[in-house]
């Protein structure tokens, strides 16, 4: 220990050497310390966008098939939902380095260029392991069809709710015989309900969550009301805007009011509905991807679809569906993995269903399991007054059309604009996006932008 | 190489006595002095210089992500960016950023130097305490205020005694982006006025107060005109930095355009219409056009060096 | 340093000195209390971390958070990552940039002048201003979502030149001269006597590119979209554990992605300060 000070620096410049070398030749590897500990002999990599409930059971689901493929090995990685995670996904397949799974919104799959950034399902393959065509709503299916390719391989149909809570609704009288929200016929009939349900809610709590500033929820309570009033979009070849602007003010108004009428409070918009909700708030407006978090929370609760305050029922609908990302290279071990991993998740949804969503796979539906799944089956109605966005390569969640015109909902609803003003710019942003190129194939929505 | 600084001591006396130095130096570096820079002009090449031409070229053109089938549009995108209304309420939102930005982290930087700068004990401590935050990932930074502003349970309003709607109301969503980067970059500005303030010479104050000037004055006349070149420096870092603002942004907003999109930069306008809306070719204009306007900010900085120079010879 | 002179001085606690240590207690307090809440949501269960109002301290104190986080595996990958890609950039930041500024201010070669022109506008392009070109190149490369396409557009760093490009201007011409006449080389010459020579410039660059490595989002969150590969930065803000935003879990990650650099910072405080402060002050 004659000279310590050298050995320091002698042992620090080795250290410091070590981790040079370590780190070049870490990265020369290339694929991660995950990809490095994995000993499976196929490594299926699957993307999602699920958390909260769906979280759980996904990762139940994939636990399930863990245990019964013990060969595979699931990497799967939940990113940011919304805008960021069709960036990545889009991103990975144009550079080449896709995951070998991954799920989309089925509105979006006409604007992710089916061929370039998607590959097509091997139909073949996926009958080998049990998913048949006969076993889907036929509409679902058509809509996952593109050019005559299976380009996605529908999970579910997802509904926007109605939430209640029969504790406050029956203390204000609100419930029926059977214990259900009684349906108002009016907007009037509704926001008298509210003020009912505002008289026997406790201190501190606003009536109603809507998510009043969240450009997303905002534009799907929009499509679904403006549907029931029979609103349409573009006219049959994509070339005309046919939107109602003064139907549309008419929804714009009638979202505001909740605001106005203080039934929302400004400061409760996001995800502190649900909160206010479980802590004694009567109503939230939810995606039926809040059932699960309501039923941990032991809520006395039901949900029906979203009020046919316009005389016609009609609630914004969605579809989960697993996709193929594009690799150049597709096919071999993990390709069959991913094949048999969707078709595992879609058979075996009854899982998913606890989720709240509604399954795609038919057979499901029919079971008494499912039957017996409560408020499930108190909206199971939903999927015959489906309210959907155009079928055009801009539509879809989070697409462009919501990024666009979901903004102005919002401006109305918070009472920065006025509804007649939000109607009318709703309009012209409508007229712009028809007359736009879809970036990818370079034509216009009315050109065969929308094969769907 | 540890014994060879000893030698390097000893050297310089050899140093001067030498004769025809200056053509072994010529010689030597017209031999090598190309190698010597090469590594560093290939990275810059591929990374930088390629990127600008390939941008300018595919500016012209409307590209998408996949990187194929582009063709030849001409000013298209150029006479879009300056007609697109959301180019100019981005643009808006980053200049907004900027506007509040620069001042204020000027001021505090400077205050806190000259805090820690005055306080005779534990020097190291208080800059400790004012740098640390400086060190954490801009997300890192941005989910905590995200939590501190998060409503119901943000620890702000609840210090505060306020109900401010801080993340989800149009007029304060900015605002908590600016209080964000204020905590989290005030620390390296704050770093650069101690330095100077330390590099002041201390025999000006003596000699100032041999003089009977009392401690405003010797701010006023001695510290603050010392001051000036790093001002000059802190505030065209802070502009150059504030208006290519995203990351604590997008993370307060989870990614989104915050209420009725207020929060929207330019930054992240480009990369919704090159990597969400696949324009790859229209996102490299408004790039080109971003590239501009960073670059006159940077020349105007360079051109107002160069006058006062020449005004205080 | 004028510091140490200062601390050495044992001078009385004068009335001005003990308001300006509260005044700058109170400001230190003010600073660091979002670190604490951090510390503190992180410590609590996640029901307890959403209560409404909230409240400082932990009533359970519970370690949940951190574990649950550390099991998950994908915060320790994203740590070898960030590790990994910083010191690579750091490593060939280092290397080529101290080349570049050695050869810019010492040696000839033709075109010195122009391409020192060009290396100026590299200052005024980062991934923030020409992120979607940037993009496109590095996919042409074959390079999305792999390290090298991490590393390699942060190893090209037009300031880290331009400093050091400034300190060997400084090194006195006669050191080299000496070497030149004992039969040196070009590369002997600068390996053995300008390097060692500049150490604290050199430290202070590494210093600075660590940092900023360790810290950089916009990049890798461009380019790399494969969860495994993710640096810390990246993999907090755009991937999240599968049971949506839960908030001690969150405040934990922040945490552990900060903690590295500060205790890096505790050890070696004096070095990092005169970094800073010198890779700014250069740019004056």
């Amino acid at each position: 220990m004659g000279r310590p000070g050298l050995n320091r620096r002698q042992l620090l410049a080795g250290l410091g050497g070590l981790t040079v070398a370590g780190s070049f030749g870490f990265a020369a590897l290339g694929t991660g310390a995950d990809a490095l500990a994995s000993g499976a002999d196929t490594r299926v990599r699957y993307w999602n966008l699920f958390s909260g409930g769906d979280g759980y059971n996904m990762i139940a689901m994939l636990d399930a098939f863990r245990a019964e493929h013990p060969g595979i090995d699931v990497k799967d990685s939940t990113l940011q939902w919304g805008s960021p995670f069709y960036t990545k996904l889009a991103m990975a397949a144009a550079g080449n380095r896709a995951p070998d799974l991954g799920v989309m919104h089925l509105g979006r799959v006409t604007g992710f260029s089916p061929g370039r950034l998607l590959d097509p399902w091997d139909v073949d393959l996926l009958a080998e392991y049990g998913v048949h065509e006969a076993d889907f709503n036929p509409a679902l299916w058509k809509r996952a069809v593109i050019g005559g390719e299976l380009y996605a391989l529908p999970l579910d149909i997802h509904v926007q709710l109605c939430f209640y809570r029969r504790d406050v609704l029956r203390k204000a009288g609100l419930l029926d015989a059977d214990g259900r929200m009684l349906s108002p016929a009016s907007p009037d009939e509704w926001f008298a309900m509210l003020k009912e349900a505002r008289g026997a809610t406790g201190k501190g709590l606003q009536t109603i969550g809507l998510w009043h500033n969240d450009q997303n929820f905002q534009w799907w309570f929009f499509v679904a009301f403006y549907t029931q009033l029979g609103g349409t979009w573009f006219d049959a070849a994509d070339t005309e805007v046919t939107f109602d602007t003064d139907k549309a003010a008419r929804v714009l108004q009638f979202l505001r009011r909740h605001v106005a009428d203080g039934y929302a409070n400004p400061d409760y918009g996001g995800g502190a509905g649900a909160e206010q909700f479980v802590n004694g708030s009567p109503f939230c407006w939810e995606g039926n991807w809040s059932v699960p978090v309501f039923d941990s929370a032991e809520v006395d609760y039901g949900a029906t679809p979203l009020p046919p305050v316009f005389g016609r029922p009609a609630t914004h609908a969605e579809s989960h569906a697993f996709v193929l990302p594009h690799q150049a290279g597709r096919g071999g071990a993990a390709d069959e993995a991913a094949h048999r991993l969707a078709a595992y998740v879609v058979t075996h949804a009854r899982q998913w269903a606890a989720g709240g969503h509604i399954p795609a796979y038919t057979p499901t539906l029919s079971t008494a399991a499912y039957r017996a799944l409560k408020p499930q089956s108190e909206y199971v109605s939903a999927m015959d007054h489906q309210a959907t966005e155009p079928k055009v390569w801009f539509a879809g969640s989070t697409g462009i059309l919501a990024q666009r015109v979901g903004p102005i909902v919002v401006s109305a609803t918070t009472g920065s604009a006025r509804p007649e003003a939000a109607a009318r710019r709703m309009r012209s942003t409508l007229t712009e996006l028809l007359a736009t190129k879809n970036p990818m194939d370079g034509r216009t929505a009315a050109q065969g932008g929308a094969a769907a | 190489m540890t014994t060879t600084s000893a030698e390097t001591v000893l050297r310089p006396a050899r140093a001067g006595t030498a004769a025809g130095t200056a053509t072994v130096r010529r010689g030597q570096g017209f031999q090598h002095g190309g190698w010597f820079v090469a590594p560093f002009l290939a990275l810059f090449a591929l990374f930088v210089i390629w990127p600008l031409l390939r941008g300018l070229y595919l500016s012209f053109t409307d590209a998408n992500i996949s990187g194929d089938g582009a063709s030849f549009v001409g000013l298209d995108n150029y006479r879009e960016a300056l007609q697109d209304p959301l180019v100019w309420d981005a643009l808006g939102h980053s200049a907004f950023f900027t506007l509040l930005v620069v001042p204020a982290i000027t001021v505090l930087a400077f205050l806190l130097a000259m805090l820690a700068h005055h306080i005779e004990r534990g020097t190291w401590l208080w800059r400790l305490c004012f740098f640390l935050p400086f060190l954490l990932p801009s997300t890192v930074a941005g989910n905590l205020w995200q939590w501190l502003f998060n409503p119901g349970t943000g620890m702000v309003n609840h210090v505060l005694g306020l109900d401010t709607p801080w993340l989800t109301d149009k007029s304060y969503a900015m605002l908590a982006v600016v209080v964000c980067t204020l905590w989290w970059t005030v620390g390296f500005s704050f770093l650069l006025y101690l330095a100077a303030l330390q590099g002041i010479p201390a025999h000006l104050y003596e000699a100032a107060r041999l003089d009977g000037a009392g401690a405003w004055h010797r701010m006023v006349h001695i510290t603050l005109p010392m001051l000036r070149n790093i001002t000059g420096l802190v505030v065209a870092l802070q502009i150059l930095a504030s208006l290519q603002v995203f990351d604590q942004a997008v993370v307060m907003q989870d990614f989104g355009t915050g209420p009725e999109e207020s929060t929207r930069t330019f930054v992240q306008y480009t990369l919704e219409q090159g990597f969400t809306s696949y324009r790859v070719g229209y996102a490299s204009a408004t790039s080109i056009i971003f590239f501009v306007l960073i670059a006159a900010v940077a020349l105007g900085r360079m051109w107002l060096l160069r006058n006062r120079e020449e005004g205080g010879r | 340093m004028t510091t140490a002179v200062r601390i050495s001085g044992r001078r009385p606690w004068t009335p001005g000195q003990i308001v300006l240590t509260l005044l700058g207690a109170a400001v230190s307090a003010v600073i660091l209390a979002p670190l604490v809440w951090a510390l503190c949501t992180s410590l609590k269960s996640e029901t307890e971390a959403v209560e409404v109002p909230p409240h400082w301290l932990p009533r359970h104190v519970t370690g949940q958070a951190w574990s649950a986080v550390l099991e998950n595996g994908n915060l320790t990958d994203w740590l070898v990552n960030s590790l990994v890609v910083s010191v690579c950039v750091t490593t060939v930041v280092l290397l080529v940039s101290a080349l570049a500024g050695y050869g810019f201010a010492r040696t000839e070669f033709r075109g010195k002048a122009a391409l020192m022109g060009v290396v100026m506008t590299g200052l005024m392009v980062s991934p923030a201003v020409l992120g979607v070109p940037l993009f496109t190149t590095v996919q042409q490369m074959g390079m999305v979502d792999t390290y090298w396409g991490m590393i390699l557009p942060q190893c090209a760093p037009a300031a880290m030149v331009y400093i050091l490009y400034k300190f060997f201007q400084g090194v006195p011409r006669e050191l080299e001269e000496a070497a030149f006449i004992d039969g040196a080389g070009r590369w002997r010459v600068f390996f053995t006597i300008i390097l060692p020579l500049s150490r604290p410039s050199l430290a202070a660059v590494g210093i600075f590119t660590f940092i900023g490595s360790w810290n950089n989002f916009l990049w890798p969150y461009m380019v790399t979209n494969n969860p495994d590969l993710m640096t810390m930065p990246n993999g907090i803000a755009t991937v999240m554990n599968s049971y949506g935003i839960q908030w001690a879990q969150l405040m934990a990650g922040g945490l552990m992605a900060g903690l590295p650099l500060i205790v890096v910072f505790v050890f070696f405080q004096r070095q990092i300060v005169a970094g800073v402060a010198h890779t700014g002050l250069a740019g004056q």
